[in-house]
């Protein structure tokens, strides 16, 4: 398949070692899924840490299956001319939603380009190739951060339609739609891209409190979170856990909402059926998201404590004035900065924002995991001017801990990204850049 | 705000407790005079900063330092603690179980902060949600002298983040003992006792903010 040739083929023994150790890291979590059934071989392997590529690759697999398994289904409905057969497998609910979402998203682009538009759309499609070779984000990001408004309608048109493009079959390559989502999702394909991203808006003014307020949504986050926690005990519940709910729940409720209903939405209005589906697919993309971050939220949560560390060192390489002026004022990163890990900066930039950044973070290897923590320094580094203004511990933490981003769109988030990207891209073959 | 020949303090406060017993809400009180029921959970630590006119020479800047509650967090309180002048302990008196975690903060603390004397950090335990009417101590107050006495608390307060009760009358006592224990640092204080009027407890003494 597509998927199959886009990934990387990665050499046999190191594979199955890979497969092996991420069965150990099952076993070692006490985790209720499927255990490894071979234990001696995997206690030979035995690996301290998770490694993230296996995290990714194994996601990347069960995404294959899940394909194949759209594939088959796919065929069956050819066959058989029913589409209840579809909705009776419990994997393709959970990985894509359903086959009618991706149905209704081909639909709307034959429906709605004209023969014109397509064929501009197939001619934007082969200008990308070349491109999506090179790093395609630079020059998305590029584009966000300069272009005028006018060009921008015209752009976000032809972005949705490579959208749409790249939908519209039956099988989506992953890898395309990664490079393509990495400078932001149109908000009308965003909810299946999301699902297809993680297993897998604008939306500005949704209020996550007023959303959260809901009896209703209060019981299906409560459900999600109780699932979630017990069939992962060794790390339980952990606070901040819940916001990681927020934006997936958000995205894919958006889908059955009109652009005037946002500020007041009633959750309880849509049928149980579509709560439940929503339910579980937000149960799974924050499953998956946590799957590549678990050791932030062990006992201790080391996974945190340790990227705090790294991003000290790393603000310390870009940026030794700010380092120094914190250093020198007695703020200490832990203060700020775990919040930033544990909570994937939800609680310093508004809901919209996040759910832009993770359109990148569902796209690029290791987001959530890796490259947050260069988001994180740019993100720092980006109030350097504020912070060393700043000459008092107090009114540095107070500043640091309420960042003044409530007015904070795409545009911010994008140039943000584009600087991470940069960071990441600078310190890419220094693999001990953020040791001393 | 300080003026010529003005003396100034700098103190920072811990506030800890169980998660959910009202801390955050406390601090806003205290420092914001708002409340909403609908804070989230604070996540690692919360940074606030209150100034009060102590007296004509003096003026307190109280660093208010909120940490989550979860216990998982634990580990970290070392790093919080640290260089703490005194603290706030808080539970709800509407769930027991977050007063039987008094005594674990309560060790917790001393087990990794003690004053430059040696002495441990003067720390005050504050029974919150006073107005919730489901009051586990009632009628205790006694039980509550002797259990400060014995868990080494310089005094205690029923306080209300949401009726704003008690909140200030607290937070001036922790610091006049944190001020005592700074002037005469060998001397050690005698731990108070508080007894609430249950039925009138807008206004609560503290003892010892009149031995001074």
């Amino acid at each position: 398949s597509l998927i199959k040739t886009g990934s990387k083929p990665p050499t046999t023994p190191v594979k199955l070692k890979k497969v092996s150790t991420f069965q150990e890291f099952e076993s070692n979590t006490s985790d209720a899924w499927d255990l490894g059934d071979d234990d001696d071989e995997l206690l030979a392997i035995a690996a301290e840490n998770l490694n993230t590529e296996v995290v990714m690759e194994t996601a990347h697999k069960v995404i294959q299956n899940h394909s194949k398994l759209q594939e088959q289904h796919k065929l069956q409905e050819e066959q058989l001319q029913e589409e209840k057969q579809v909705e009776s497998s419990e994997l393709s609910s959970v990985a894509y939603g359903d086959n009618r979402l991706v149905k209704s998203v081909s639909e709307g682009h034959t429906s709605s380009s004209s023969d014109n538009a397509s064929e501009n759309s197939s001619m934007q499609r082969s200008q990308s190739l070349p491109q999506t070779s090179t790093p395609p984000l630079v020059s998305g990001i590029a584009d966000h951060s300069t272009s005028i408004t006018s060009a921008l309608t015209e752009r976000e048109a032809s972005r949705l339609d490579k959208f749409k493009q790249l939908l519209a079959g039956p099988n989506t390559n992953l890898e395309e739609l990664r490079k393509l989502s990495w400078s932001g999702i149109p908000k009308q394909v965003r909810p299946i891209a999301w699902k297809l991203l993680s297993i897998h808006i604008d939306i500005p003014r949704m209020s996550p409190e007023v959303l959260r307020l809901q009896p209703k949504v209060t019981e299906i986050f409560e459900r999600i979170l109780f699932i979630w926690a017990i069939r992962h005990p060794a790390s339980g519940y952990v606070q901040g856990i819940n916001d990681l709910v927020t934006p997936f729940f958000v995205v894919f409720i958006c889908e059955y909402m009109e652009d005037d209903e946002v500020e007041n939405f009633d959750v309880s209005s849509l049928p149980e059926e579509v709560l439940q589906n929503i339910e579980a697919d937000s149960y799974w993309c924050m499953s998956k998201l946590l799957d590549g971050i678990q050791d932030n939220y062990t006992f201790a949560q080391p996974g945190i404590q340790k990227k705090v560390k790294m991003l000290e060192e790393l603000v310390r390489r870009i940026d030794e004035q700010v380092h120094r002026h914190l250093d020198e004022h007695e703020v200490k990163y832990l203060q700020f900065a775990f919040r930033w890990m544990n909570n994937l900066l939800m609680r310093e930039v508004p809901l919209r924002c996040t759910i832009r950044l993770w359109d990148t973070y569902q796209s690029e290897p290791e987001g959530f995991s890796h490259f947050h923590l260069y988001v994180c320094a740019a993100f720092l580094v980006r109030w350097r001017k504020e912070i060393l203004e700043e000459k008092d511990f107090q009114e540095l933490l107070i500043f640091l801990q309420n960042l003044p981003t409530m007015h904070w769109g795409n545009e911010e988030i994008s140039v943000l990204l584009a600087e991470a990207y940069r960071l990441k891209f600078a310190f890419a073959d220094a693999p001990n850049h953020y040791k001393k | 705000m300080q003026k010529p020949g003005q003396k100034e303090h700098l103190y920072k406060l811990l506030v800890i407790g169980d998660l959910g017993v009202g801390k955050t809400s406390i601090i806003k009180r205290y420092v914001h005079q708002n409340f909403s029921p609908h804070y989230r959970a604070t996540i690692g630590v919360d940074f606030a900063l209150k100034v009060l006119s102590w007296d004509a020479e003096t003026v307190v800047r109280l660093q208010l330092w909120d940490i989550a509650g979860q216990e998982r967090f634990g580990n970290m309180t070392r790093v919080y603690y640290r260089e703490a002048m005194g603290a706030f302990i808080v539970f709800d008196v509407t769930r027991p179980a977050t007063f039987e975690a008094v005594t674990k903060w309560k060790e917790d603390l001393d087990s990794k902060l003690v004053l430059p004397n040696g002495k441990p950090v003067p720390t005050v335990l504050l029974a919150n949600k006073c107005d919730q009417g489901i009051d586990v101590l009632m009628n205790n107050g006694i039980k509550m002298d002797q259990f400060c006495q014995e868990n080494g608390f310089v005094g205690w307060f029923e306080t209300s983040a949401k009726e704003n009760i008690n909140i200030n009358e607290a937070s001036r006592c922790l610091v006049k003992h944190i001020i005592a224990s700074e002037s005469d640092p060998i001397q050690s204080i005698e731990p108070d006792i508080i007894k609430p009027h249950l039925n009138s407890s807008k206004i609560v003494s503290c003892s010892a903010c009149f031995k001074s």
